[in-house]
Order: C-alpha cells, then sequence, then structure tokens
C-alpha cells in the first residue's frame, strides 16, 4: 500500500512536471515580449490591469491565533511591494487545524487565502475549495517567479505533498507538522528514550508518567506505520486500510495491538486525551510525552535545564523492536477557488511562503520551514524540537485517509488506552481491528 | 418546662433548616467561587492540582481591557451590547404584539395560527442552522450583525405563550369597556393592556436582551469572518478555549465570565421580582 | 374529559376546513356573479378598485401584481425551471491574466436552486392567497354599491388596520419573520431528507439530486457494522429520552422542593439566600458549564481532591473504576449520571423561580383546612402541594420534557471534546454514548456535512416530540383549566 502510494505521488510529479514543462514553453512565448519590456513593465502591468490598479483590491487572509502579529507583519510588507495597488487586506482567525471544517461550511464565504495541514488536502480538492495553482501560475511572473522556482525552493516532500492529481493546490508554508518524544534528560537517560521498554522504566524509577495520545488517529497510527502497515486514499474519498492482516513487514495486527496494550498496562504510562498534552506536560507528572514543535516551549518552561527532544522510540514487537512512524505532514498556504480576486491572491499567498517570510516566521514563532535554504539554516539545525521533528522525515508517512477514518481510528485508540481489549484475548482483538477497518474503509454515505 | 422543650425543638428544627440551605447554597456556588477565584490566578492556564490558586493577581482582568489580537473585550462587549439592545426592542415588540393579538383580539385565523406555533416549536433550532445561514446568505446579511439581529429575533414570536397567558389575566371586561368608550384596539394595546402588564414587559425584555449573551453557536456561524474585533462576547471567550490557546487564556476566560455575569447578576436582582411574577403569571394562566 | 378536549380540536379542525371551503366558495362566487370590472381583477388586480374610486388601493395592488410579474420573470424563472433536476451545469473556472481574477461559466448551485425554488413557491402562493382575496373583496365592493351602502375611502380602510383589523397590523411582521426564518428553512431541511446533500455532493462545486426515500431506509434499515445509522440511532434515541425524562422530572422537583425550603416560615433572610441561587442562573451557560467539565476533567480538580483524600483507590479496590481517576465525564455511565446531576445544578434554580411564584398562588383555606386535620407536613406536600403544581404547570412540564429532547447546550458544552466513545459500531456513524439527536445531528452536520442524514434525523426528533406532545396534551393534562381552582 505504502508502495502505491508513493508511485501514485510519483505518478502525480511526473504529470505535474509535464505540465508545468508545457507551461513553460507557453511561458516561454510570452517571456520575451515581459522580458523585452521589463524596463517599463511595471506601466505595462498597470495599462493591462488598469482597471485592477485603480480600484481597490479586497482580500480577506486567515491563520493561526498565534501567527496572526506575524500576519500583519507580511500584510504591511506585501502591501509595500505591491505598492501600484491600492489593497484592503482583512486578516482573520482560522487555525490551519480546523480550516476544512470552516472553509466546507461555506466555501463562498471562506478568505481569499487561508492555510491548511496537509491531511486536509483531499477533502478540500474534492469540495473544490481550492485554486489549483498550476491553473493560475502566469501570475507569479509578477512577482518575478514560475512555479517551477516554487516547487525547486522548497523541499521535495512538501512539494509533493501539496499536489494532487498533478496538480498543486498550496504554497508550503510549514513543514515537520509532526510528533516526536519530549523528554526530561534529567530522569530519561539519551539511551532511555530510544525505546519504550526502557523509557518506562526510567519513567518508573523516576515516579514519572510517560504521556501519549491514543484517541486519536493521527497519533495512534504510529504503531502500525512503524510495523509497514499502510492506509490509502482512494479517488472517490474512501479509506483503504489493511491493519486487521498482516503486514507488508510480515508483522500481524494482533501483535501489533498487544504491543500498544504492553504499554498502555504498564503504570508508568500515562494516556492523554486529544488537545490536553500542553495541560498535562504542565502539570508536572510527565518525564516523556510524544507531542509536536508546538508544545516546545511548554516542555522547556517546564523540564528547565533537562528538556530535550527526538525521534520516536522503538517498540517490542514479538522480540523485535520496531521504530514507531509518525505521520508527517505539512501546512500550505491556499488560495480560494472562489475568491474575487484570484491573482492577487496567489501573489499574497507566494508572498506568505517564500524564503524570507518563512525565515521570519521561524525566527518569531519556531515554525519549522519548508524552504530548503531556511531548513539548512544553523537556527534550525541547533533548535532541539525542530531537529527531533526535520530527523523523522525518513520514515515519516504522509498521511492519506478519508474522513471515516478519524472518529473511528479514535474510537479504537480509546479502547486501546482505556485497556477495554483483553492482551490475551486474540479474537477479540481480531474483531475490535476488522471492526476498525470495516468501519474506516465504509463507502462514504 | 414543656413549653420552653418545644421551643428548643423548634429553633433546632429552623437552625437545621437554615443550615440545609446553607449547605445547598454552598454546592450551588462552588463553581462561581471558582470562577471567581480562578479569574483571580497568576497562572493562565487551568489549575488542576488546587481549589484556590497559588498566587493571587489581577493581571487577567488587566489583560482584557488591553486587547491583543485574540482578546478585545471591550470590544466584544460593545458589539454584544449593541445587538443585544436592538434584539431586545425587536423581540420584546415581536412578543408583545403576538401575545396580545392572540389573548386579546378575536379573528378567524386565531386558532390554526396558534396551532402551526406549537407545532413549529417543536423543530430542533440546530436542524434548520445551516438554512437560515443560507437565507441570510441570499440578502447578504452574513457576516454583519444585522443578520445576527434578525437570527434572534425574527422568530421571536413563536415564544409569545408566556406574554399570551399573562395578557389572559388583564380583565376581559375592561377591554370591552374601553372598546365601547371608542377606543382602537391600538390604544387599548399601547395605552391599556402594556402598562398594566409590568412584569411580562420586564420578563420579555431581560429575556431578549440576555440571548445575544449566552448565544455561541449561531454567533459563530454568521460571524463568520473570523475576524476577532467582530466577535460578540460569547464568540470570543469561546475561542480562547481553543486547544492551542487554553493554557494561555484560560483565566481570562473567567475573568471574562465574571464581568459578563456581574451585569446580568444586577439585573437581575433588580428585577427579580418582575421575572418572578411574569414568569407565574404566564405560566399560571397559559 | 379528555373526549371534550378531543371533540374541542376535531371543531377546530372542521372549522378550518369549513373556512378554507368558504374562501373558495366566495372566490366562485365572485368571479361568477362579479360584473366587467370584477371579472377584469382577475388578470389586472387594481381594476376593480378604480370602478370604486378608490385609487390608493387599485395602484398598490397593481404595483403588488407588477412585483409578482417582475420576480417571476427575472427571478423565479432561473431557479423553478431546475428544480427537478437541482442542476445539470458544474462549475468551471478559467484564469485571466488580465483582470487577475477567476471566470467561471454560468454555473448551477443546487442549494440556491432548491432554496429559490422554495422561496418562489411561497411567493407564489401568498400571491394566489391575495389574488382570490383581492376578488372576493372587490366583489364586495360592488355589493355594496348596488346596495347603495357607503364605500370606505382610503383613511377609514386605513383606520381600520388600528381598529377592528388590528390583528393583522399586529401580526403581519412577526409572521412573516417566522415565514423567512423558521418556515422556510424547516421546508428547505424536509426538502434536503430526500436528496443525497452531503460532502460528496457539496455546493458550489459539485451538484446534488433528489433521492427518493433513501436516506430515511439508510436510518432504519441498518445492518452490518459499516452501515451503522439504525444501530446508533435506536441508542441515541433511547439515551435522548433517558435523559429528557430525568432532566425534566429531578429539576422539576427539585425546584418546587427548593422553592418550599426557601419559602418556609423557618427561614431566615429568604431573600438573600435565593439571590444566592439565581446567580448561577446569571452566569452564562457556556462559561459555567464549561467550567464545571474542567472541574470534573480526568486530570481535573476533583480528581485531584478525589485522589487526594484515597476515595479514587477505594472506588478501584470496589471496581467502580478502572482508571487511576474517576472518569467523570468520560466514560459511559459515569458520564451519563454526572451530565443529569450537573443539570440539576443548572436547572433547579430556574425551576425555585417559576415554583415560587406558583407556590405564592396557592390557596391557603385548603393548606389551613389541611393543618387542621392534622396533616403531616409530607401529606399537604403529596395531597396539596404537587396536585396543584401538576395542575398548573403541566402544560409546561410537557414543553420542557420536549425542550430538554433538543437540549443542546448542555450536553454539548459538557462532552465535545472530552468524551470518546470506546463503542466502534457507533462511532463508525460518528455517533456517542452521550450524544443527544441533537447533538448528533450538529456533529453530523458541523464536521461532516452529512446534511441528508442530518436532516432525516431531525425529522425523526420532530415527529417524536408533536407525537410526545399529543398524546401529553390529550390524555395527560386533559382538561379545562378554568375549573377547580378559581
Amino acid at each position: 500500500m505504502r508502495k502505491k502510494l508513493v508511485s501514485m505521488l510519483l505518478c502525480a510529479t511526473m504529470v505535474a512536471t509535464m505540465a508545468t514543462g508545457c507551461g513553460d514553453t507557453s511561458g516561454d512565448d510570452k517571456k520575451p515580449s515581459s522580458g523585452a519590456s521589463s524596463e517599463t513593465g511595471g506601466n505595462n502591468n498597470d495599462s493591462s490591469g488598469g482597471g485592477g490598479s485603480s480600484e481597490t483590491v479586497s482580500l480577506r487572509l486567515w491563520g493561526a491565533e498565534e501567527d496572526q502579529d506575524y500576519l500583519k507583519q507580511l500584510v504591511s510588507k506585501f502591501e509595500s511591494t505591491y505598492s501600484d495597488q491600492k489593497f484592503n487586506i482583512e486578516i482573520g482567525v482560522e487555525s490551519e487545524s480546523t480550516a476544512k471544517d470552516t472553509v466546507l461550511t461555506d466555501i463562498e464565504a471562506a478568505a481569499d487565502v487561508y492555510s491548511y495541514a496537509s491531511d486536509q488536502l483531499a477533502d478540500l480538492v474534492r469540495a473544490g475549495a481550492l485554486a489549483a495553482l498550476d491553473d493560475v501560475s502566469e501570475v507569479l511572473t509578477k512577482a518575478g517567479k514560475t512555479l517551477d522556482d516554487v516547487k525547486s525552493a522548497n523541499a521535495p516532500d512538501s512539494v509533493e505533498a501539496a499536489t494532487l492529481n498533478g496538480k498543486m493546490y498550496g504554497f508550503p508554508t510549514g513543514g515537520a507538522n509532526t510528533y516526536f518524544l519530549y523528554y526530561d534528560s534529567s530522569i530519561v537517560s539519551d539511551e532511555d528514550a530510544k525505546t519504550w521498554d526502557s523509557l518506562l522504566a526510567a519513567a518508573a524509577k523516576g515516579k514519572k508518567k510517560v504521556g501519549m495520545t491514543l484517541n486519536s488517529g493521527w497519533y495512534n497510527a504510529s504503531f502500525f506505520y512503524g510495523a509497514g502497515f499502510t492506509t490509502g486514499l482512494n479517488e472517490d474519498g474512501t479509506t483503504t486500510m489493511d491493519w486487521n492482516g498482516t503486514s507488508a513487514d510480515g508483522n500481524s495486527g494482533v501483535d501489533v495491538v498487544k504491543s500498544m496494550l504492553d504499554i498502555t498496562s504498564n503504570s508508568a504510562f500515562m494516556p492523554i486525551a486529544d488537545g490536553q498534552i500542553s495541560n498535562t506536560i504542565a502539570s508536572g507528572d510527565l518525564c516523556a510525552v510524544i507531542s509536536g514543535a508546538w508544545d516546545s516551549g511548554k516542555a522547556e518552561e517546564i523540564w528547565g535545564d533537562g528538556y530535550s527532544a527526538t525521534k520516536l522510540p522503538t517498540y517490542t514487537l514479538g522480540g523485535k523492536q520496531i521504530q514507531m512512524a509518525p505521520a508527517y505532514g505539512y501546512k500550505f498556504e491556499a488560495v480560494n477557488a472562489y475568491s474575487k480576486n484570484t491573482g492577487w491572491a496567489v501573489l499574497l499567498a507566494e508572498f506568505i511562503s517564500n524564503e524570507e517570510s518563512q525565515k521570519l516566521h521561524f525566527d518569531l514563532l519556531k515554525q519549522p520551514p519548508t524552504n530548503s535554504n531556511v531548513l539548512a539554516s544553523d537556527a534550525i539545525q541547533n533548535d532541539k524540537a525542530i531537529a527531533a521533528a526535520v530527523s523523522q522525515g525518513d520514515f515519516g508517512v504522509i498521511q492519506a485517509v478519508g474522513q471515516k477514518y478519524w472518529d473511528t481510528s479514535k474510537a479504537f485508540g480509546e479502547m486501546v488506552a482505556k485497556g477495554k481489549i483483553n492482551a490475551k484475548d486474540d479474537k477479540a482483538i481480531q474483531k475490535a481491528l476488522d471492526n476498525l477497518v470495516d468501519g474506516v474503509t465504509a463507502p462514504l454515505s | 418546662m414543656k413549653i420552653k422543650k418545644m421551643k428548643d425543638k423548634r429553633t433546632s428544627t429552623i437552625v437545621m433548616h437554615n443550615v440545609l440551605i446553607g449547605i445547598l447554597a454552598v454546592i450551588w456556588l462552588i463553581p462561581i467561587v471558582w470562577l471567581v477565584c480562578t479569574s483571580f490566578s497568576e497562572y493562565t492556564g487551568i489549575n488542576t492540582s488546587t481549589f484556590f490558586p497559588q498566587k493571587w493577581s489581577i493581571a487577567n482582568y488587566i489583560k482584557l481591557f488591553h486587547p491583543d489580537t485574540v482578546a478585545q473585550f471591550p470590544q466584544w462587549f460593545m458589539n454584544t451590547f449593541i445587538v443585544a439592545c436592538v434584539n431586545c426592542v425587536i423581540s420584546t415588540l415581536f412578543v408583545l404584539m403576538v401575545a396580545y393579538a392572540t389573548s386579546i383580539m378575536r379573528f378567524p385565523m386565531r386558532k390554526p395560527l396558534m396551532n402551526i406555533a406549537v407545532i413549529l416549536n417543536l423543530f430542533p433550532g440546530m436542524l434548520s442552522m445551516i438554512a437560515v445561514y443560507f437565507v441570510l446568505k441570499t440578502f447578504n446579511l452574513t457576516n454583519s450583525y444585522a443578520g445576527l439581529i434578525m437570527v434572534y429575533s425574527a422568530s421571536s414570536g413563536l415564544g409569545y405563550l408566556i406574554a399570551k397567558g399573562f395578557f389572559d389575566t388583564v380583565p376581559r371586561a375592561l377591554c370591552e369597556a374601553a372598546r365601547i368608550d371608542g377606543c382602537s384596539e391600538a390604544r387599548i394595546f399601547l395605552q391599556m393592556v402594556i402598562p398594566m402588564s409590568r412584569p411580562i414587559v420586564v420578563y420579555t425584555v431581560i429575556n431578549s436582551f440576555l440571548a445575544p449573551w449566552m448565544d455561541f453557536v449561531f454567533a459563530k456561524m454568521i460571524l463568520n469572518a473570523g475576524v476577532s474585533s467582530k466577535y460578540t462576547v460569547a464568540i470570543g471567550l469561546y475561542k480562547m478555549l481553543d486547544k492551542s490557546l487554553i493554557n494561555d487564556y484560560f483565566t481570562q476566560f473567567c475573568a471574562g465570565g465574571v464581568l459578563v455575569s456581574i451585569p446580568i447578576s444586577i439585573l437581575f436582582m433588580i428585577m427579580q421580582k418582575f421575572y418572578v411574577e411574569g414568569i407565574t403569571g404566564g405560566a399560571v394562566k397559559g | 374529559m379528555a373526549n371534550e378536549k378531543k371533540s374541542t380540536a376535531a371543531e377546530a379542525v372542521s372549522g378550518f376546513f369549513k373556512a378554507v371551503g368558504g374562501f373558495f366558495s366566495n372566490f366562485g362566487t365572485a368571479v361568477a356573479k362579479g360584473n366587467i370590472f370584477v371579472k377584469l381583477s382577475l388578470l389586472w388586480w387594481g381594476a376593480g378598485y378604480i370602478r370604486y374610486k378608490q385609487y390608493v388601493k387599485a395602484v398598490i395592488m397593481t404595483v403588488l401584481e407588477a412585483a409578482v410579474i417582475l420576480f417571476s420573470v427575472f427571478f423565479a424563472s432561473q431557479y423553478v425551471p431546475k428544480f427537478g433536476s437541482l442542476g445539470t451545469v458544474k462549475a468551471e473556472m478559467v484564469f485571466n491574466i488580465d483582470t487577475m481574477k477567476n471566470e467561471f461559466n454560468d454555473y448551477d448551485n443546487s442549494f440556491m436552486i432548491l432554496l429559490f425554488s422554495l422561496f418562489s413557491f411561497v411567493v407564489w402562493l401568498v400571491a394566489i392567497v391575495i389574488w382570490i382575496k383581492n376578488m372576493d373583496s372587490v366583489y364586495k365592493l360592488q355589493l355594496m354599491e348596488e346596495n347603495g351602502e357607503h364605500i370606505n375611502t382610503f383613511q377609514e380602510d386605513m383606520k381600520l388596520y388600528i381598529g377592528e383589523k388590528f390583528h393583522i397590523t399586529l401580526l403581519s411582521l412577526p409572521v412573516l419573520g417566522v415565514v423567512v426564518f423558521t418556515i422556510i428553512p424547516i421546508l428547505l431541511l424536509v426538502f434536503v431528507a430526500f436528496t443525497n446533500y452531503d460532502q460528496q455532493h457539496m455546493p458550489p462545486s459539485e451538484l446534488f439530486t433528489w433521492v427518493g426515500f433513501s436516506n430515511f431506509i439508510t436510518l432504519f434499515g441498518g445492518g452490518g457494522l459499516t452501515a451503522t445509522f439504525g444501530y446508533s440511532f435506536v441508542r441515541v434515541l433511547g439515551w435522548t429520552l433517558v435523559w429528557a425524562f430525568f432532566s425534566t422530572i429531578t429539576t422539576y422537583i427539585g425546584g418546587i422542593l427548593l422553592s418550599l425550603l426557601l419559602n418556609s416560615a423557618k427561614t431566615r433572610f429568604p431573600k438573600f439566600w435565593r439571590l444566592m441561587f439565581v446567580i448561577t442562573i446569571a452566569v452564562p451557560q457556556f462559561v459555567s458549564l464549561l467550567l464545571v467539565r474542567n472541574f470534573f476533567a480526568d486530570n481535573g480538580i476533583v480528581n485531584t481532591i478525589c485522589s487526594n483524600i484515597h476515595l479514587t483507590g477505594f472506588l478501584q479496590d470496589i471496581g467502580l473504576v478502572s482508571t487511576n481517576h474517576i472518569p467523570f465525564l468520560s466514560a459511559p455511565g459515569w458520564a451519563h449520571v454526572m451530565i443529569i446531576i450537573i443539570n440539576i445544578w443548572v436547572g433547579v434554580p430556574y425551576q425555585m423561580l417559576i415554583a415560587t411564584g406558583v407556590l405564592m398562588n396557592i390557596p391557603e383555606d385548603q393548606l389551613e383546612s389541611a393543618k387542621m386535620d392534622g396533616a403531616k407536613p409530607f401529606q399537604i406536600f403529596a395531597k396539596i402541594t404537587m396536585p396543584y403544581m401538576l395542575f398548573i404547570t403541566g402544560p409546561a412540564l410537557v414543553t420542557d420534557f420536549v425542550k430538554n429532547i433538543n437540549n443542546f447546550n448542555v450536553i454539548y458544552l459538557l462532552t465535545q471534546d472530552v468524551y470518546t466513545t470506546t463503542n466502534q459500531a457507533l462511532a463508525n456513524s460518528q455517533a456517542q454514548e452521550v450524544d443527544l439527536l441533537v447533538t448528533w445531528l450538529f456533529r453530523l452536520t458541523q464536521d461532516y456535512y452529512n446534511y441528508k442524514m442530518a436532516s432525516v434525523i431531525g425529522i425523526v426528533v420532530f415527529i417524536i416530540c408533536a407525537l410526545f406532545t399529543l398524546v401529553a396534551f390529550n390524555y395527560m393534562i386533559g382538561g379545562d383549566k378554568e375549573g377547580t381552582y378559581q
């Protein structure tokens, strides 16, 4: 399944490059004219978009609550970059994690430019909420770029993740949207942090707990992905899943669940409800927790000098150590397909995702970038949390699932977390897995 | 001797009685006390280990009045106040108008209309929310206070039953006499029945004034631009409990809750008598 | 008594039909017996009024007619013809670099077609009623003239609207509001229940269409884990009814007891105490309930206290709790009970206010004579107070029950994001053990855009409420109010 995904992505990029290749030739035809008038380019643009520049362009931009000040800065920079044009840009609050919910309620009322997390791509595209950048790439010449420039400036994985059916549906702005292990090195040594067994033993010794969210399909899938299981998304929006069988690596789903139950039944383990992680870190009961870059501040505050971060630990499965494989995602800056000012919206989205902005975003808010140059900078390399997140890029999985996945896998995770399944009862485990797969792969109603 | 014993017994039952009430009151007030205490906590997240905050501070209130991008409490308060006032006027008028027409006047469609109202009240409002949204959108009223006010007030006529019950207690003979004297219905309504029905007017006014302070579902749906300065108090505070914000804003949320509750409590305190009379006058006869 | 009630209901129904019948027969007479101007009014609404010199009315009716025609030609004609298919042209867009804008084809939006068609139907229905009424009143004018009666001037007509016809003045705006913001949305969703409007078919990019009764079949067909709507529906409905029953009864009785307690002669400072309870009403529910939810969270303050006083350990020992916290709001059973208890906290003060008012009106003489007969306080409560309360507030009790069936706030605020089901069958249809039908349908629309199933559930909720109300009013409350206690 994973191979299928890779091949799908490969095909997609091939198509995309072909498409952009064609775009390029047509672009070449035009380039001389725009190149020739490069000196008078500004005027030329003015005359072609004559109506556009005289009237004010109204745009609405959505970003996460914590990004508001940062976006304000960017917008004023954007306005001064394109000072020929009058703008009226309104900034609203909508986190990339919930963008889909709000956008799909009424696409036409959604912001012109908004950010979304990569797992929402398929749903948003199917609802027709995103403008395909390939269709509007011409306008990027105003920013002195082509779509290929954008693609090559960002990490290849992030561009792949933004591409569906050969079209790119957003500018990568944030990378390493994943989770990893935070730990307090005064209790858990760097060596202990490598496996669940040693981690839990160290925690028990230190009278602290190891926390992880299991009642979310985003987190609990890491056990299965690690053992070689997959999920996939069909074109009609249904999900494929093989967790109730045997994986490509020869592990059975039942054994994975048993390993999970081994961990959850350990008294040093604490299941944390979805969304309660940073709260729980703050309570001081934990010595290690699985979470993402957004909790680095909280963890550093609580653990002080002991604060450390590393890749996810391995877990024991039938005597072997299996590396957990996290869901690995990105954040994209998208343009609403129903925007009244598509062109300017594209330019704004591009501006927000360019190298300079990504660097600023990291400096101000520790947002892991996707831009290759920013990624290579020393500041990134020295940040514990981001280094841990980025280091997982090799084995992280771009999670491809449909809408039926979330509630069902959430319930499954809760069953494991609460110990509702008996670890000795293979049949019950198989039944639970069968139910899970049935629910996830069900046709959409 | 015997009398004294009885007296003792009486005093002790009185004490017991009041102690019981006291205990109940304490139970009822615990969450409120917690709300107030937490709002004075220095720690900004949820305090899970102790009932009272470890360090006291009024920083949360100060922050509420120094808006940042998330919390713009004074602005929200103003927005909600305006919506509440307009809604209050329209809803009160609608409720009283419908109540008067159905209670005092007699006309052929009266019974069928009242039956239809009963049926309509049975539909869950949540269900029609999305449809209401699109109706507003056709009139280009989404994302505006006018739209929000309409949602709160347009159908308010359906909540006429308690007011009707109250008007039913107005002596028929008085109205008849006024009619014989040549008063128009409008004068009877405005100059006779309304002044006689102060409790129910107060009850309706309070109820319709409070709705915008309490509602977060419709407001969130209609004010969907995501622009914080346009929120009502309810959405603004509700958003503070977002996963990414709760640890920095929980105590501010509590402080906001306290600030909203204070004027409402005062309103209740002053109007309590009318409120009780209104609701029971209506319920008894309704 | 029940019979009496029924007969009046029957009368009301027959009266309604008589009225409708009369409405049409008047129209028939007018068309048959009217003079040329009356007949002309069939086509030109204002014609008759001109003949009888009511020029203002003539203008108004003509403008109205013109408005209806313009509406039909320029607005309705775009949507109503597509009502049968709900649209066929999908949205397509092309980017135009010169205008910097996306240009769209002339695409269909199924939802708008549905909404505007419905809107047109309502307008036309109203227009037909006006048309028929208009004929009737023009014909009346003709008769009046033939009999040599005085024909009202416009001013005299207007005066009627603050006199005899004042109800029309009073009701027109509220009724308009209800039609636009309640009736049209409800009808719209009744229609949606027969379409395939869901996440796969979301306007503006996609179209949806009619599918007949298949959504209802999905709901009641059930079977298997993949199609668990039927299974979930039964569970959710069960809890909805249990919740509605207990939440209504507990707050009702609690309110009466509390008000008896507060209003007893033994109470010192009754006003002060009452205020203490009323304050809880003054705090908005989304504040107080979210607070209470954090109060009882798995790692919340109550759990900390419970484990400090070793209550958690005790409960673990006797097997009531398997986790190292008390799952107040996160495990079935516990959560169900807690929600009802928290609802007592929310609802009792309000019921107390109502009960206080009602009990003030309780006939003193009955209480006195009962006391003289040596009745114990409990007997007085059971024999006099409760029957009186039930008699007076019975109908309110029924409406409370219906309100609780639809009580969104308490359930949503206490369980959203906190409660996770471990029942896979429920999870597969996005339901939870603690969901009411309304919270379930809210989640279906907000998170899954499954409008078709939400509409079906909404209709079912309505039918349940309607049946209950009907039965309750007919058999439980039945009877005439002006009887016993006046």
